[in-house]
């Protein structure tokens, strides 16, 4: 049982980061309808750069300044690779774009950091804390805050902010808030920023816990996107909850089964809730209006 | 197929059959083996990605299962090759179908991530099942021995050149028969073809089992070629690679595959001479400048525009010089060249060239078949596929009541419409008229009610399955399969009269041959019928509103409907067009079908309705013959306004 409980604990902590970056893809989602394939790669470079930059300075220092690449990264693959679909309405085309920037991004980082995982020097003390018995990484504490304090930032940004309400407005209808005056390309720019920010700091918040390397992204990219649609891309509480079964589904799996299948529950979740509620399991379905 | 066209399929044959003598040496024989291996597996993506529009980031896991169930087949069972290929075209679309069955209920961005999804968890099966698989050890397997000869490379180059063949064979008739269609149609418009009984959900599938099983036949011969495989060859990058040879050579072409199997299987080939990239870099840049330099002072296109891809191909020969070595950067320049592709080459080299070819001889390029059929006033009806049984009512509405969030779009609403009559449906704008149409044809689901059609329950069924039952129906906004002809837009309707399966397309047996001949026929009447018998060979978007409007009524039609529903046909229509349209609706109603009416010209309704009903605010306020509903004071009142009680 302690065991179990040890599992539930390292799992919500892995939860707390594909909800993150969950929390990423239903931000751009919201806004132009578009997913960022790359949205694990953005994570990987986050958590790279903020590697380098932590040679030259406190990790605290360095947080901001990730933040800065997370939101300039994600301008980037908006005005190179989104808007000109979006301009052109071309769905195929947004998802072969983000996918080809996806690659590209890990070749470059391949190349610059090399093919092996490096380890992320701790901020805090690797030592676990002791609660009942249960060990907890302090490291691990500091995801899930940081994790939560990030979402909360962002939504009473959307909530309280007159930016917020264009992003908000931009949301419910794309085509109404342009004629209200407001720049919806900017409002998607921007969400992009946003979205790649959260991935970034989510790569520094989950680096100290992993490794870092190239090919960190690939894998909690798309489990996280499993994490979008357990939850719901329109559900901000879906991705939370999605995000906490997942992250425990998988540390159970990994110890009762095999660390090679740690990765199946998650796929395997996907594709039933997808069979069974497409919109997930808090989200809305529309009704398409003919 | 013209005779120029198979003239020309058949050098290109005898060019391949020719190619081991000119390039003896194995290693092009290898390369040419897998250009052919990829290209039966491109042929096979291209019916996911280019006729129904889908993105699939699982092919190279199906090519994995292919090229496993083949090497697990031999390895552990000593299967012969004759029978362990089979096999696994089975067993692959086998696995296509236990992924499509889930997957295919989404689309876009949403199937993408989850064909993706799958691709991961085949990877870490073949990975983990090392009982069956070997793990990450791999299997190795020989190329089998006929009547005593062990297959070489060169004849094995045959043995997939005769596979290449067949595919593009089968394929080409999948493709060009109502199978192929179908695919079309689920791609222009989804909605539209549900309610022609082509279910979208179904025929997806359709076509993504039948893309996987071509990959599976495409893995067991590459199985047997390299007669070595392991885990790693069916990753990611082969996901993407072929989805870069598929949109590089062109979409919806049978040469596109081929031509992007030979470019990405050449490419590391290239990619691995920096010398070469070198040179091909330079030129590539030298005709982008010539071409901006032209286009610039021809003010075809602006600074603007010419400057992104200008300083792109420029950065690419600089950054030739700045690499050492090149196979490091291989994945950043298949990125540049799905970019390129995507944003200058949408139609992929195919469509480029086609392209060409039409600005200075259009006469050679046909998109469409043409079809010559005339038609007469005799085909034009034929009996629907459920007789009428009921007895009465034909089709009776309880208390349907459709809710969206807190609007109430039908309260409480009943219906009762008469067999054989014209049943009008009127009400102002907003009142729930279109709703109830998509009520009863299944594109919404009721919030709770039920509806009886000729004696069954059909509440909660797919529109598919309503209109498979009889009910047929046009849209207040056309839908219309806009890139395909007039007359094939109704031989979609006419789905439902080919009863012969895929076997009989791909060896054109008699009853495939007579059924299509019928369907012609048919399709040819009916547009004679509306009154489009010139236009039959014509683009449906090309055609004016009105005239699409009269072309959804014959593509309705062809469903052999027992029961036709109009949404608004007149709108669009001159005054001598709406006489025409009124006596053709009588004679719809003289053949025994049954018509609801949307309309708002109520010189139309009032003349040929038996009885109306009318909506107002999702609930119906009056229900009559013509002349009650026009002396009814809350109709006056709700069309008016005023103090209606």
């Amino acid at each position: 049982m302690d065991v179990f409980i040890q599992l539930v604990v390292s799992g919500i902590a892995l939860g707390m980061i594909y909800a993150l970056i969950a929390f990423g893809y239903q931000l751009t989602f919201a806004t132009s309808g578009t997913l960022n394939f790359g949205q694990g790669e953005a994570l990987m470079l986050g958590a790279l750069v903020g590697l380098t930059l932590v040679g030259h300075m406190s990790y605290w220092l360095m947080l901001p300044l990730v933040l800065v690449f997370g939101a300039l990264q994600g301008v980037v693959v908006e005005r190179v690779g989104v808007r000109p679909a979006i301009k052109t309405k071309s769905e195929f085309g947004w998802i072969m774009t983000t996918i080809s920037l996806a690659i590209i991004f890990k070749n470059v980082a391949e190349n610059i950091w090399g093919h092996d995982d490096i380890p992320f020097p701790s901020p805090l003390p690797t030592e676990p804390l002791q609660f009942f018995g249960i060990r907890v990484l302090p490291m691990e504490i500091m995801v899930v805050v940081g994790a939560l304090a990030i979402m909360l930032a962002v939504e009473i940004f959307n909530r309280k902010s007159i930016y917020g309400k264009a992003v908000v407005a931009t949301s419910n209808d794309r085509d109404a808030a342009g004629l209200m005056g407001i720049n919806t390309s900017m409002v998607i720019t921007f969400s992009y920023a946003l979205s790649s920010m959260t991935a970034a700091f989510a790569g520094v918040l989950v680096a100290p816990l992993t490794l870092t390397g190239a090919t960190m992204g690939v894998s909690l990219g798309l489990k996280a996107f499993a994490v979008a649609i357990i939850g719901g891309l329109n559900s901000g509480l879906g991705v939370i909850v999605g995000g906490l079964i997942l992250g425990i589904a998988e540390t159970t799996t990994g110890y009762y089964l095999s660390t090679g299948y740690k990765d199946v529950p998650g796929l395997v979740l996907l594709l039933l809730v997808l069979s069974i509620k497409p919109a997930g399991i808090f989200g809305k379905s529309v009704i398409k209006k003919v | 197929m013209s005779l120029n066209k198979k003239i020309a399929a058949v050098l290109a044959i005898a060019v391949a059959a020719m190619l081991p003598t000119f390039w003896p040496n194995p290693y092009y024989i290898h390369l040419m083996v897998v250009i052919g291996i990829y290209a039966i597996l491109l042929l096979g993506l291209d019916i996911v990605v280019g006729y129904v529009g889908e993105v699939s980031l699982g092919h190279a896991a199906l090519f994995g299962v292919g090229s496993y169930a083949a090497g697990v087949l031999h390895a552990k069972l000593a299967v012969p090759f004759l029978l362990a290929v089979p096999a696994s075209i089975a067993i692959t679309g086998l696995f296509g179908a236990l992924l499509a069955l889930p997957a295919l209920r989404v689309s876009g961005p949403y199937l993408a991530m989850v064909t993706l999804a799958f691709g991961t968890i085949i990877q870490i099966l073949i990975n983990e099942m090392d009982f069956l698989t070997n793990g990450p050890l791999g299997l190795s397997v020989r190329k089998p021995v006929w009547f005593g000869h062990h297959i070489s490379g060169t004849d094995y180059y045959y043995v997939v050149l005769v596979a290449l063949i067949a595919t593009l064979f089968v394929i080409q008739r999948i493709l060009k028969s109502h199978l192929g269609r179908a695919f079309e149609a689920l791609h222009d418009s989804p909605i539209a073809s549900d309610c022609m009984g082509v279910s979208v959900y179904g025929y997806k599938v359709y076509a993504f089992v039948l893309s996987a099983a071509i990959a599976g036949l495409a893995g067991a011969l590459f199985t047997y070629s390299e007669e070595y495989i392991s885990p790693n060859t069916y990753n990611f990058e082969l996901t993407i690679l072929f989805l870069l040879a598929v949109i590089m050579g062109g979409r919806k072409t049978r040469t596109g595959p081929v031509l992007g199997a030979i470019i990405v299987v050449m490419l590391p080939n290239v990619l691995s001479d920096i010398d070469l990239f070198r040179e091909i870099s330079i030129g590539i840049a030298v005709i982008t400048a010539v071409y901006a330099v032209y286009a610039f002072v021809t003010r075809q296109r602006t600074a603007r525009q010419l400057a992104l891809p200008l300083a792109a191909t420029i950065a690419l020969a600089v950054s030739g010089f700045m690499m050492e070595n090149i196979t490091d950067h291989r994945l950043t320049i298949f990125g540049a060249m799905i970019l390129f592709v995507v944003y200058y080459l949408p139609n992929g080299i195919m469509g480029f060239l086609r392209g060409i070819i039409v600005k200075f001889r259009p006469q050679w390029i046909h998109r469409h078949t043409l079809i010559s059929e005339h038609g007469d006033m005799q085909h034009v009806w034929a009996v629907p596929d459920h007789p009428v049984t009921a007895n009465g009512f034909l089709l009776e509405a309880r208390n349907i009541v459709m809710q969206f969030g807190g609007l109430k779009a039908l309260s409480e609403v009943n219906l009762q419409i008469s067999k054989g009559t014209v049943h009008g449906l009127i009400g102002p704008n907003g009142s729930g008229k279109s709703t109830t149409m998509n009520v009863l044809t299944g594109i919404y689901k009721p919030t709770s009610g039920e509806i009886d059609f000729n004696g069954k329950l059909i509440t909660g069924a797919t529109p598919s399955s309503i209109a498979g039952e009889g009910i047929a129906r046009t849209f207040q906004n056309v839908q219309l399969f806009g890139e395909m002809t007039a007359i094939e837009n109704v031989l979609v309707g006419l789905h439902h009269t080919y009863r012969h399966n895929i076997l009989d397309v791909v060896f054109h047996t008699p009853r495939c041959k007579r059924e299509k001949h019928a369907a012609e026929v048919r399709a040819a009447s009916l547009l004679r019928f509306v009154g489009l018998a010139d236009l039959a060979n014509e683009e449906a978007r090309n055609l004016p509103y009105g005239k699409q409007r009269l072309l959804e009524i014959a593509r309705a039609l062809a469903l052999n409907p027992s029961l036709l529903l109009l949404d608004e046909p007149a709108a669009g229509l001159t005054a001598p067009d709406i006489k025409e349209l009124i006596a053709m609706i009588e004679k719809i109603r003289s053949h025994g079908i049954t018509v609801i009416l949307i309309e708002h010209h109520m010189d139309v309704v009032m003349s040929i309705c038996d009885k109306v009903t009318v909506l107002d605010f999702g609930q119906k306020i009056a229900e009559g013959t013509p002349a009650e509903i026009q002396s009814n004071e809350k109709v006056i009142g709700a069309y008016l306004g005023g103090s209606a009680a």
